[in-house]
């Protein structure tokens, strides 16, 4: 692919909101700052979720950033996505103070999510079995809708070029970069915000509780490490602004690096009765297609941002993926033992960390390898729990990188 | 940047399975509306629904198949393997990494979701089947059908509400010029589920017993469910295992209101973008728009809207317009999906599909309608609209095979259009 120019990013995540926020907390766990995983989080009942384990934005609270007004029908993902919205704005100087500087017309958005608002069916569910479905409020009903929070995220910044919202578990916000991709060479728009986002709740915590997959009290999580005894739940959103070369040129932004390459596979199980599997094979694939949409060779990649979470089986495939493609040199790293599987947002928190990294933050947490002295490119995965997996290369924007 | 063709088409929905007993019935103007059977509707006061009866899923699955999939992912199998097999593709054509499959939905396996989430209010914890709970995920949805056809290119599920269908299309067409895949498996599917049934009568959208789409005593929607598919290939893909193209994809138009969540925007201003993309991507204009196929409703808002917004687009031309959704009441995320294959069926048979209920012509609403009876006429190029929740608007042209310019040029001179647009822009 062409490359496009990363000019800015947005977030919420556990470990702090905003950039300046987030690579601060990634300095200070560089240092052996603090764990985030809480055992109660505030937005799990400990009363129906005893003991939970999970990393939740603690200290989110959207009306210290979008204001008092008109909030009182958002659930929190669409909370979460749209303040990840207006600080991606902000930080790639496409609004400033508030106001667009350039035509919203020509501002797309492609965002993420895994299960959308399990929150808003749950509600409602609650209402129409323990009530009467005629007592559903209208006015909260539509976040029940997968697309709504990202619907509501153009309406509260005002963005009129395509809003495309992907549904690919894990890959989501990775496969988000491809569909901005070709909006953006289709001349749909001249940037768009890609990303995605997941947020904690009951449903979601009891389910992965049920599947017996979680790292919870005493059991080990050390995503990519073969001691790792589970996956811990995590929630947040993140958007990065990803613009064509020539309008980011044109306007005079700050360019922080380039995405220069997507790829993706996906590979059945062996056995009909499955349906919850990990392929190294879709991993391998996936890289190499990346690769070579980059036009660079296994020998470039200086850092994997992998997308281990914890789950033994599923973090050994990716790793073995990883080295039948690249090789045991590259370093690899869990971004998730950080805040967690976000789902939807994961793609995009594991790029925040890359971009944090071309900015000079210690790499980490490494899983395998030596931190390289110097990284030009880093390729971040996402692995799904249905055999897909996605990759998607960033690379340092450099004097000489500057793309004409 | 290759031509794309629709080479085959297949169809769950309440008016037939498959698409000769579709098409069949919508020429005849046949409503797939009946009482609701599926959940029960007291307290709703409306019963009407356009419901998908008689469906079995081992009619179309295998037994694995239908033990590992909802209602809605077996909507969109069955209707992917009539449209593999409409397109006479051979498991050696679709097996590989150049095949992808691109599908839309609005809710995905609502029945799961809502069982799983009945059985943990009602019976708490313990009554939730683990087993049951990875059936959930819209993501499946493609992946049921790459599993199927042996296909390993890209799997996505694109919720674009009731525009899902042609985001899924539009985007499954542009994988194919982008030299990303040479077929697709694409479209969309949708179930009746009765939170979200309920969701809507709350929300004051749903008629009584019929949908009436431009009339001016409209009541709203009836809603309804299905799975449209079609089959895109590349020109070279066609051309290679000797397939005859039924349709040519045109220019997709794809843009946001950024109005409100479930009302359009008074003066269209999305949909005016989609529509006119659209066109201009076909590498045409609108005088040669032969007839639209509406989204029409039947809600008051929308379909004033898009007849304005149709006005403005082809100013005095009496451009042919319908709406199905009388017949097969809106399907959401599958509706544009269905509609897509009755476009296709349009410019291959020139017959437009009638406006069925229509009585009272509404002045806010002046268009030329095909009402009530199917009609006939020139079909060399049509759009398909969806205008959905959420202010998404999509919209696809599709024309007869060699009546389109080159692609690359439609594409280039809309480019720079955009390009020209882009340096006028400034801040608002």
């Amino acid at each position: 692919m062409n490359p496009y120019a990363i000019t800015g990013y947005g977030l919420v995540s556990p470990i702090g909101i905003g950039a300046e926020a987030f690579r601060r907390a990634l300095v200070a766990h560089s240092r052996g700052g603090p764990d985030v995983f809480h055992d109660h989080p505030s937005c799990l009942d400990p009363k129906i979720i005893p003991q939970p384990t999970a990393a939740e934005c603690f200290d989110f609270d959207a009306k210290h950033y979008l204001g008092d007004k008109g909030l009182r029908n958002f659930d929190r993902l669409t909370k979460l996505l749209i303040v990840a919205a207006k600080l991606a704005l902000e930080d790639s100087g496409l609004k400033q103070d508030g106001v667009h500087k350039f035509s919203p017309h020509r501002i797309g958005l492609c965002s993420a999510t895994a299960y959308g608002s399990l929150e808003a069916i749950t509600e409602a569910v609650q209402v129409s079995e323990l009530e009467d479905p005629r007592f559903l409020n209208p006015n909260r009903f539509p976040n029940t809708v997968i697309n709504a929070a990202a619907g509501y995220v153009s309406i509260w910044e005002d963005l009129r070029a395509p809003n495309v919202t992907v549904v690919d578990g894990n890959c989501g916000s990775l496969d988000a970069v491809l569909s901005s991709e070709t909006h953006l060479r289709n001349g749909r728009a001249d940037a768009f915000l890609v990303g995605g986002g997941e947020s904690l709740s009951e449903p979601l915590y009891l389910a992965f509780r049920k599947l017996d997959v979680l790292a919870e009290g005493e059991r080990v999580f050390a995503p990519g490490r073969r001691e790792s005894q589970g996956m811990r739940l995590g929630e947040g959103a993140a958007y990065l602004c990803l613009e064509t070369q020539e309008f980011a040129k044109s306007r005079g932004a700050h360019v922080l690096a380039d995405i220069v390459g997507y790829g993706n596979a996906f590979e059945p199980p062996e056995s009909q009765a499955l349906l919850v599997h990990v392929s190294p094979l879709a991993v391998q694939r996936a890289i190499r297609m990346a690769l070579s949409d980059a036009q660079l060779t296994a020998a470039d990649i200086d850092v994997v941002a992998s997308a281990a979470s914890g789950i033994p089986h599923f973090d050994a495939a990716e790793l073995s993926g990883i080295e039948a493609v690249l090789g045991a040199r590259p370093c690899v790293i869990a971004p998730k033992a950080l805040f967690g599987e976000t789902f939807g947002a994961a793609g995009a928190l594991a790029m925040a960390c890359v971009l944090s990294w071309f900015d000079g933050v210690e790499i980490g947490p490494v899983v395998q390898g030596k931190r390289p002295e110097h990284i030009e490119h880093v390729l971040v995965l996402a692995v799904g729990y249905y055999g897909n997996a996605s990759a998607v290369i960033l690379q340092r924007r450099t004097a000489t990188a500057v793309v004409a | 940047m290759s031509r794309v063709y629709v080479t085959g088409l297949g169809v769950v929905s309440s008016l037939g399975f498959g698409r000769d007993a579709y098409w069949k019935a919508v020429v005849e103007g046949r409503s797939g509306f009946s009482t609701i059977e599926s959940f029960d509707t007291k307290t709703l006061d409306r019963t009407v629904a356009a419901e998908v009866k008689g469906f079995s899923p081992r009619d179309f699955l295998t037994a694995a198949e239908a033990r590992r999939m909802g209602r809605c992912s077996a909507f969109a199998l069955a209707a992917a393997r009539m449209a593999v097999t409409d397109a006479g593709l051979l498991p050696k054509h679709l097996a590989g990494d150049r095949t992808s499959v691109i599908l839309g939905t609005t809710m995905g396996e609502a029945d799961v979701i809502g069982e799983l989430e009945e059985s943990w209010i009602h019976g708490g914890n313990d009554a939730v089947l683990p087993n049951k709970l990875p059936l959930y995920g819209s993501t499946l949805l493609p992946i049921h059908l790459a599993r199927a056809f042996g296909a390993r290119g890209m799997v996505q599920t694109l919720p674009a509400a009731c525009a899902a269908g042609n985001y899924s299309i539009a985007f499954a067409a542009d994988l194919i010029r982008a030299g990303r895949a040479d077929v697709v498996i694409t479209g969309a599917s949708e179930l009746l589920q009765k939170l979200q049934f309920a969701g809507f009568v709350r929300l004051g959208a749903v008629a009584p017993e019929r949908c009436q789409p431009f009339d001016k005593n409209r009541k709203g929607l009836i809603v309804g469910e299905g799975a449209g598919v079609l089959v895109l290939e590349s020109e070279a893909h066609a051309v290679r295992r000797g397939a005859t193209p039924m349709a040519e994809i045109g220019g997709t138009g794809l843009a946001c209101d950024a109005h409100h969540i479930t009302r359009p925007h008074p003066e269209g201003i999305g949909s005016l973008v989609a529509m006119r993309e659209a066109i201009a991507r076909s590498g045409v204009t609108a005088d040669d728009i032969d007839f639209i196929n509406a989204h029409g409703t039947g809600t008051h808002a929308n379909d004033k809207v898009e007849a304005l917004v149709i006005r403005e687009v082809f100013g005095s031309r009496p451009v042919a317009v319908s709406s199905m959704k009388g017949m097969l009441g809106h399907c959401m995320g599958a509706a544009s999906a269905l509609e897509a294959v009755a476009c296709v069926l349009t410019v291959q048979t020139g017959i437009y599909p009638p406006t069925v209920s229509y009585e009272t012509p509404d002045p806010e609403c002046d268009l030329n309608l095909v009402a009530n009876r199917a009609a006939s006429g020139r079909a060399d190029i049509v759009l398909n609209n969806a205008l959905a929740f959420g202010g998404y608007d999509a919209v696809v042209a599709f024309a007869k095979p060699g009546r389109l310019p080159d692609p690359n040029e439609a594409y280039r001179a809309a480019l720079s259009d955009n390009a020209a647009a882009a340096a006028a822009a400034v801040a608002p």
